[in-house]
């Protein structure tokens, strides 16, 4: 398989060019260094992971549970490590880390159509073309990412896009600050929880590609791109080149063994369940212990849509707290013994919430008017509720919370100020969050 | 006239390397996208007297836009750039007009021929392919049906969509034509009647009308921003903080849409008055239908409310529908409309060139709204056959319009591009049959990990998976795989070809130019260094790799 000496040497060569070309040579050490020291960065900023409940989990079965009433369904509650607040029996574990919740239980928002829906709570407006808003993590990437950094500054882990692409792109924000996608499956074998790969998609060269031969064809790339570069000035050529460097750094960098979750111990994989939203949740934590501002995992159950509950809601909701509970609880364990949790802002949340009435066929159906969400660890007050809802669970009766009062309180949590602008595609400024909100102080604290 | 060095090109090119890649590319190029039947007959463009009443021909349009450019370049002080040279130009108005590079055998025929009108002759090939309407189909299928929130329903009637469009670009409809047979379409919105429509899977836009879920207040936004280049979309809740809109008048307008049409039923004669009324929600606001500059529909003169509506956007006094149209398709050629954004002609953003606008609106309209007429007009004018080169005279001005700007290509463009150069084949998924939504193709795979919403195409927007996917996805692997590749194998195996012009070849297949002095002898001496037998094959891969991957390559300049 080895070239000739003369080969060899003509590729070395062109190694040296293309990491000279691609990131100055003399970064080369500081990217080690960089590579070498994980956490525990001194004042690091704030990170979010944002646990996306795919189909609109049910408020009901889960953080506002209506024991009693008609409404409830056979569901217990149980007591949590903070007196007075009760939640479902099936997410013991999470009980157990109460005093980091902040639950709010008086969602109060309009929009009760899948895909509307999904775009308002992810991208903090509704749909309204051409005007392109960015989701949630491009907006925080944006903010708080390092623009230098060797993992892209917002992964979405098993993304479930087909409910509304449009809530997973950056928008105007344009592609720098698109989310790296790990986990997506399609077809039939949509987030299958027993066959799933949330490896970075092509990170390694194809087989029979080794090393040298990518160095040898990157050093002839970037001949290419400069000869071309040089003489052609433009946004889309700057773009394509700063991609391509991007590329080539994740591809060789330390840090991308991220993503490598045969590195942990066999037993903290099964504490997080070996199931595909468990090990999502696993490699959130190694992300943001690599600096990752802004990680989501989707928890979508088989077939995509596992939250929207229209028939049999109590089996399927058991069935899914069974894979949430240990995967959440132990993220947040982790994050903690590690003292990460107190920079780390984990945000619970679908796009609406499910009828307090229960339907013929024991489902719930879509509900915007009275449901949960729940923030927790990085600058939150935790051990507390948010607002109440009606006995019957159909009305909000205590501190109604908008889409964007709960999205300017997530932003401003990470310390980030939700009024601030940026020019959208169609000219005009666009603040982080619609003005109209007002963040929850309480939670802020 | 500008004459390009592609002589000295030509002679260098070796007959031989041509031969192989001809063989192997220029099959498989014409396969990919099968040619509809010659509709083309059915076009007959110029009006009967062109020189009457102020029409231009195609001819005097070119000239009449090139002018006003030049004034206003003189009155900028700015240097356009340098003339296009053939192989620039080619590759150009290949993906313009048709959304892939030429191949090897049409470029090489291109550059050989001397017929002094080969460009304008090269344009009426292109538009009689059945490529281009499948270009112009995509392209316009992503206006129409961008931005509204995706739905299932929307998505099992896109192969119908591209469909009807394809048909209507490939006889060349009058563009008022199509957007009245748009607005008009017959319609069915229940489940029923959308899935009883897929399986017959007769063309027909009713995409349209599901990817705006039927709501005619969405439809109305969409209306009016695609066709007319109006953003009222933020008078739904409240009068337009940037412009004179009022909420009133945008519902006036959404009411064309209301209860229309009734679920499986053809709609009745409109009549005048309350009928037609609708409510402005959360309002206790009842308004009748109103044209948006507040005139009302004569009721007697039309079957139902869409058609009147479609007769008013499209008649020819419009101010802003032949205006929004002229400014799309000199965006699609030129990278950027006139007004910019494309799709707002609002007072308060004015166009780069009133005049010229409005002089190509008018003839636009005198030519029966005649797309082709315009192709070939604007295609013709000294600006679309700039350089993209750099030149340093201030010509960096996307306004204008002194240097062709770099463009994106669209996920279809590049995946067609991808196959041409080299000569990737794919069994026809059941989707192209019109069965499922395409969703596991290598195609399908390729446009979702390329595709993006994004206009304009003149912004950066490469992401880092789409880098990985062309450096170590299949498909860019199978192409520089020395089993697998079609074009690789034919270039690397042919045992009369020199190393030289195995190298040509590439470029050719790649980047649609031959290589420069320099880099015949840079890559050369890549491939020669490597030593001999495979070794040398296995060299070439890694040229082909770089070249597919360059972003001369990726981008349209």
């Amino acid at each position: 398989m080895s070239r000739s000496t003369a080969s060899e040497l003509s590729r070395r060569d062109l190694l040296r060019l293309s990491w000279a070309g691609l990131l100055g040579a003399s970064t080369l050490p500081w990217l080690e260094a960089m590579a070498n020291e994980t956490p525990a960065v001194p004042a690091r900023k704030r990170s979010c992971i944002l646990l996306w409940m795919n189909g609109g989990p049910s408020q009901l079965d889960t953080f506002d549970l209506k024991p009693g009433h008609a409404n409830g369904g056979p569901y217990k509650e149980i007591a949590t490590s903070v007196p007075g607040i009760k939640i479902s029996e099936h997410l013991p574990k999470i009980a157990g880390m109460a005093e980091h919740l902040a639950i709010i239980r008086s969602m109060n928002t309009k929009e009760g159509d899948h895909g509307r829906a999904t775009y308002l709570l992810r991208n903090g407006y509704l749909p309204q073309p051409p005007v392109r808003y960015p989701t949630l993590g491009s907006l925080v990437a944006k903010e708080l990412g390092d623009p230098q950094a060797e993992l892209p500054n917002f992964v979405s882990i098993s993304p479930y896009r087909n409910l509304n692409p449009a809530a997973f792109s950056p928008g105007f924000l344009g592609s720098q600050f698109a989310p790296l996608f790990v986990g997506e499956a399609r077809g039939r074998n949509a987030q299958d929880d027993d066959n799933y790969d949330l490896s970075v998609a092509d990170l390694e060269a194809p087989k029979g590609v080794n090393l040298d031969t990518v160095s040898a064809r990157l050093g002839l790339l970037n001949s290419l791109n400069d000869r071309f570069i040089g003489n052609h000035a433009g946004a889309p050529a700057v773009g394509y080149k700063t991609a391509y460097e991007r590329a080539v750094v994740l591809m060789r960098s330390k840090a991308a063994k991220g993503f490598d979750l045969d590195e942990e111990p066999a037993a903290v994989r099964d504490a997080y369940g070996r199931n595909r939203f468990g090990q999502g949740c696993l490699l959130a934590r190694r992300l943001v212990e690599r600096g990752v501002p802004f990680v989501e995992v989707t928890h979508a159950g088989a077939g995509g849509l596992g939250w929207d509950t229209h028939a049999d809601n109590f089996d399927a909701v058991r069935d899914l707290s069974k894979t949430l509970d240990p995967a959440w609880a132990t993220l947040m364990s982790e994050l903690k013994s590690r003292g990460l949790l107190d920079s780390t802002l984990i945000v619970w949340m679908g796009e609406f919430g499910r009828t307090p009435k229960i339907n013929d066929n024991r489902g719930r159906d879509h509900y915007p008017n009275a449901w949960s969400t729940v923030l927790a660890g990085g600058g939150v007050r935790g051990g507390q509720v948010v607002g109440r809802t009606s006995p019957d669970g159909t009305t909000v009766e205590e501190r109604p919370v908008s889409v964007p009062d709960l999205l300017a309180t997530v932003v401003k949590a990470l310390g980030v100020d939700p009024m601030k602008q940026n020019v959208s595609n169609v000219g005009r400024p666009i603040r982080l969050v619609d003005p109209a909100a007002k963040p929850i102080a309480e939670i802020l604290g | 006239m500008y004459s390009p060095s592609n002589g000295s090109n030509q002679a260098r090119f070796g007959r031989k390397a041509l031969i192989a890649i001809i063989l192997t590319i220029s099959l498989v190029g014409s396969a990919f996208w099968a040619a509809t039947p010659s509709l083309q007959a059915a076009e007959q463009c110029a009006p009967a007297a062109a020189s009457a009443a102020g029409i231009l021909d195609v001819h005097e349009l070119t000239a009449r836009i090139d002018q006003a450019l030049a004034t206003a370049w003189a009155a900028g002080n700015v240097e356009p750039a340098a003339p296009a040279d053939d192989a620039e130009y080619l590759r150009r108005i290949y993906l313009d007009l048709i959304g892939k590079i030429p191949s090897v055998a049409d470029l090489q025929a291109f550059l050989a021929s001397s017929q002094p009108d080969k460009r304008a002759r090269v344009v009426e090939e292109l538009l009689r392919r059945g490529a281009h309407s499948q270009h112009f189909a995509n392209t316009w299928r992503g206006l129409m049906l961008a931005g509204a929130p995706e739905n299932i329903e929307a998505n099992i009637l896109i192969p119908q969509f591209e469909t009807w469009l394809r048909l209507r670009f490939a006889i060349n409809t009058p563009y008022d034509r199509l957007v009245t047979e748009l607005l008009t379409a017959s319609i069915d919105p229940t489940p029923q009647g959308v899935v009883a429509n897929q399986r017959r899977f007769v063309p027909s836009p009713a995409a349209f009308f599901q990817a705006n879920e039927q709501k005619p207040e969405q439809i109305a936004a969409s209306t009016t921003r695609i066709f007319l280049g109006v953003q009222v979309q933020c008078a739904q809740c409240h009068d337009h903080p940037f412009s004179h809109w009022t909420r009133r008048e945008f519902w006036s307008l959404a009411a064309f849409f209301d209860r229309a049409p009734l679920p499986g039923m053809p709609e009745t004669k409109p009549k005048s008055g309350t009928a037609n009324a609708i409510l402005i929600p959360e309002t206790q606001i009842v308004v009748e239908p109103a044209f948006l500059d507040g005139s009302q529909p004569d009721w007697e003169s039309g079957s139902n409310k869409r058609e009147l509506l479609s007769r008013w956007i499209t008649q020819t006094d419009n101010p802003f529908f032949a205006r929004a149209a002229v400014n799309r398709l000199w965006d699609h050629f030129l990278g950027r409309g006139f007004v910019h954004p494309v799709d707002d002609l609002d007072k308060a953003n004015p166009p780069s060139h009133p005049e010229l606008l409005d002089e190509l609106a008018q003839q636009f309209a005198l030519h029966h709204f005649n797309l082709n007429h315009l192709i070939r007009a604007i295609t013709s004018t000294r600006a679309y056959q700039l350089s993209s080169r750099t030149s340093g005279g201030g010509e960096d001005d996307l306004a204008k319009f002194a240097r062709m700007p770099l463009r994106r290509m669209t996920a279809d463009q590049l995946f067609a591009s991808i196959v041409q150069a080299t000569g990737f084949r794919e069994a026809m998924p059941a989707a192209r049959r019109g069965v499922l939504a395409d969703t596991t193709s290598a195609a399908a795979e390729f446009r979702n990990r390329f595709a993006d919403q994004s206009v304009p195409r003149t912004e950066a927007e490469t992401s880092i998976l789409q880098a990985l996917s062309l450096m170590n996805g299949k498909l860019v692997s199978d192409a520089t795989d020395l089993e697998k590749s079609e074009t690789l194998v034919a270039v690397a195996e042919a045992p009369f070809l020199k190393n030289h012009e195995r190298v040509e070849a590439l470029f050719m297949a790649a980047l649609s130019r031959p290589p420069a002095v320099d880099e015949v002898s840079q890559f050369v001496d890549y491939v020669e260094r490597s030593g001999p037998g495979q070794e040398s094959k296995k060299a070439l891969a890694d040229v082909f790799w770089a070249l597919l991957n360059s972003a001369e390559f990726a981008l349209n300049h």
